[in-house]
């Protein structure tokens, strides 16, 4: 034992001294690892497990006037499976557990899927481990797929766009692509009011590479996108399309619109077409009908432009109400004949009989003394030759050519609306500023942009603009509302207990080096005339069925202002028209 | 014996570090079973709230089907409502009417819809079990008391 014992001890301490040491290179390893480099290890530890996903920012909706929905984001699931382990179901039925063949289950998820089963088993085959079974099905749907509690079923959520009034409006409000890109109308115009800025999240995975969870990380929320609020009314809106689309059919014409603004302050009530795109479905529609023709197709307007030839001839001084002419129904300009629309002997008719015919002859007239460079002012003053203040998408700027581009025949056919083409929106707007005492407002059709809060960023507005005086926008609008008291056309137009006026227009439709067989007829007014607060238009293109005169647009005029008339509740009309002789002795 | 009372003057200390510890882990245990509830917790939350988010839509889905103007002009059709486009006002001033009143017309544009809504959602009733009128029992009237049991004219 005394041998043994300092042995021991030696040893004791060796093994101490080895400890110690042992215990002191594992102490520097550990502070090492855990303090020195603990950072980067966690780092790269984490990169090999941690996945980056970006959180989808919710698109913003699109309302109308009153706030009801015309666009909005939801959910969409893709429904995907994983041929790899499919297999046989179990589930409980009563209590008792019971194996549901692969078959059965693909017969309940063929059904729910509402594709056919023979198309959907051969995709549960193989040793993927991914296979779309069906793109973007709804939320219902969605949830009874998670009911059958398949394990090898799974499914991708998706922001889908919903419109849910349909083709309502679809003309304006445009569409996005099934990547969420916006294609055409509001969507793409105000895309950076309706896009949110996208988040950013982390999660981690396992070895077999699957979500460990709870370990979601949001390393940057995503922020909603904001609301385009119009200004149209979509009630309105889709009175007006029914309307369009009921006479398109009577008329067996190609197409129609019909615009309503709102006197004094601009604002687009309504801007209706027909046909007119499903934004749900905007692969139905044939190309021609994805866009808004009211923006962005220009015509030749006809003889609804001698209200402002009429407007610029007394404005100038160079003419009045009561302008006496003497029209034949046709002259000679340089090498061509300009006609009236009907035969007639030669005609004294003061201004407003001129245009309660709608003379072409008497137009050039009363209005042959203005020179061309003022008409081509006041043309331009009412809003012609450059696209509106709205800004829609590809909107049309029309063609103006510039007076001096233009030749002997022009200078007279412009007077009466041909050499010269303007969009819907833009003769609408033109009739605004003779409803609205000559003062000229832009064109509204977006009243701002609206967050969360309910934080309005109005558009800007622009300054109205004086295009003709007071008296001269009146004396026009008095001599329009002796064509809807007098005019087979326009007495079709009117709307009972309210004065209202217009004017028809006839166009010719160029095609190749002259102009075709159809027609685009229009009738644009404003109502009611003792309190104008309306100022409107609607326009058929080529009607094949009453295709020579405007009687084609009065049918869906009337309707669709009656209906405006009665939904904004305005006060039926007082006092008579002025008495404005159309004839002379 | 100095070894031995150095021992026993230790045995409380080694028993406050023994019980310090074990009541620590106890502590820490039940911490942890509470976290791990917690967490079994939120994520119900979370899995409830993700429904509740999905019904959600369905039903506001389904509402915005059904108050599509599409889906209301159906409906008032179905009822015999259409438009008139030609109103009429009597003005209280003068009693005057204005307008000439004429009964609306069932136009295309006003019987139908013709606007295009592919979102709309088919929302018709489940077909309920109906019983032949033969078969159904005759439909009790609710009592109504006798005309002599009032004891005044209900109307001045």
């Amino acid at each position: 034992m005394n041998h043994a014992g300092p042995v021991s001890a030696r040893k004791i301490r060796l093994l101490i001294t080895i400890s110690v040491i042992l215990v002191f290179v594992f102490l520097i390893r550990l502070i090492d690892f855990q303090v020195v480099r603990a950072e980067a290890i966690n780092q790269e530890s984490y990169e090999k497990r941690a996945v980056a996903r970006t959180i989808p920012a919710v698109r913003g909706d699109i309302l109308d006037a009153s706030g009801n929905i015309l666009a909005t984001t939801v959910y969409r699931y893709d429904i995907n499976a994983a041929p790899a382990i499919v297999r046989p179901v179990e589930r409980k039925i009563d209590g008792i557990a019971q194996v549901v063949s692969v078959e059965a289950v693909a017969t309940e998820l063929a059904r729910i899927l509402e594709v056919d089963v023979a198309e959907l088993l051969p995709k549960l085959i193989g040793k993927s481990h991914y296979v779309n079974l069906k793109k973007r099905v709804d939320a219902e749907t969605h949830r009874q797929i998670v009911e059958l509690e398949i394990p090898w079923i799974f499914a991708d959520p998706h922001h889908d766009r919903l419109y849910p009034n349909g083709a309502v409006a679809g003309n304006l409000i445009g569409f996005v692509g099934t990547d969420g890109e916006a294609l055409a109308g509001i969507e793409r115009q105000f895309n950076a009011c309706l896009a949110g800025v996208d988040g950013k999240e982390t999660f981690e995975k396992g070895v077999d590479g699957i979500k460990i969870p709870s370990s979601t990380v949001v390393i940057q929320q995503a922020k909603p996108g904001r609301d385009v609020i119009l200004t149209i009314d979509a009630d309105l809106q889709y009175q007006a399309q029914q309307v369009l689309a009921a006479e398109v059919k009577r008329l067996r014409a190609d197409w129609a619109t019909a615009v309503v603004i709102e006197v004094k302050t601009g604002r687009i009530v309504l801007a209706a077409e027909a046909p007119s795109v499903d934004p749900n479905n905007p692969g139905k529609s044939p190309k021609s009908e994805r866009g808004a023709r009211v923006f962005q197709y220009a015509y030749e307007p006809g003889s609804t432009m001698k209200a402002v030839t009429a407007a610029t001839a007394i404005d100038t001084g160079y003419a009045t109400v009561n302008t006496q002419v003497k029209a034949p129904s046709s002259m000679k300009v340089f090498d061509r004949v300009i006609k009236d629309s009907y035969s007639h002997p030669p005609t004294k008719w003061t201004l407003t009989g001129v245009l309660r015919f709608s003379s072409n002859v008497g137009t050039i007239k009363f209005a042959e003394k203005v020179p061309a460079k003022t008409r081509y002012e006041y043309m331009e003053a009412f809003g012609f030759g450059k696209p509106t203040a709205v800004g829609f998408e590809g909107e049309t700027q029309g063609v103006l050519n510039h007076y001096t581009e233009w030749d002997g025949v022009t200078n007279f056919t412009t007077m009466f609306g041909q050499a010269l083409s303007v969009s819907p929106v833009q003769m609408a707007s033109a009739y605004q500023v003779l409803a609205n005492e000559g003062v000229r407002l832009n064109p509204v059709l977006v009243a701002g942009c609206q967050d969360d809060e309910g934080n309005l960023t109005a558009v800007p507005k622009s300054e109205p603009t004086r295009v003709v005086s007071a008296n001269t926008a009146n004396d026009v609008m008095h001599v329009l509302e002796k064509i809807v008291e007098q005019g087979a056309i326009g007495q079709a137009t009117a709307v009972p207990g309210y004065r209202s006026a217009g004017k028809t227009g006839t166009a010719e439709i160029a095609e190749g080096n002259g102009y075709g067989d159809f027609f685009a007829t229009s009738f644009f007014g404003m109502a009611p005339v003792d309190n104008p607060k309306y100022a409107m238009g609607v326009m058929i293109y080529k009607p094949k069925r009453i295709w020579t005169n405007a009687m084609a647009a009065s049918f869906g005029y009337q309707k669709i202002l009656s209906q405006v008339l009665l939904a904004n509740r305005v006060s039926p009309s007082t006092g008579k028209s002025p008495d404005l002789p159309t004839e002379w002795k | 014996m100095r070894n031995l009372s150095r021992a026993r003057a230790r045995g409380p200390i080694v028993m406050i570090v023994v019980v310090g510890f074990l009541a620590i882990s106890i502590l820490h245990l039940l911490l942890t079973i509470a976290t791990s509830q917690s967490v079994y917790e939120l994520s119900d939350l979370k899995r409830e709230k993700r429904e509740l988010d999905t019904t959600s839509q369905i039903i506001a889905e389904e509402v915005a089907s059904l108050s599509s103007q599409q889906n209301l002009l159906n409906t008032a059709a179905k009822l015999g409502m259409v438009a008139n486009s030609n109103p009429v006002f009597l003005r209280l001033d003068d009693q005057s009417v204005l307008g000439k009143p004429k009964p609306a017309l069932n136009s295309a544009s006003q019987s139908r819809n013709l606007v295009a809504n592919s979102a709309m959602i088919d929302t018709k009733p489940a077909k309920n079990k109906t019983t032949p009128a033969s078969q159904a029992e005759p439909q009790k009237l609710p009592q109504v008391a006798s005309v002599s049991a009032i004891p005044a004219s209900p109307t001045r």
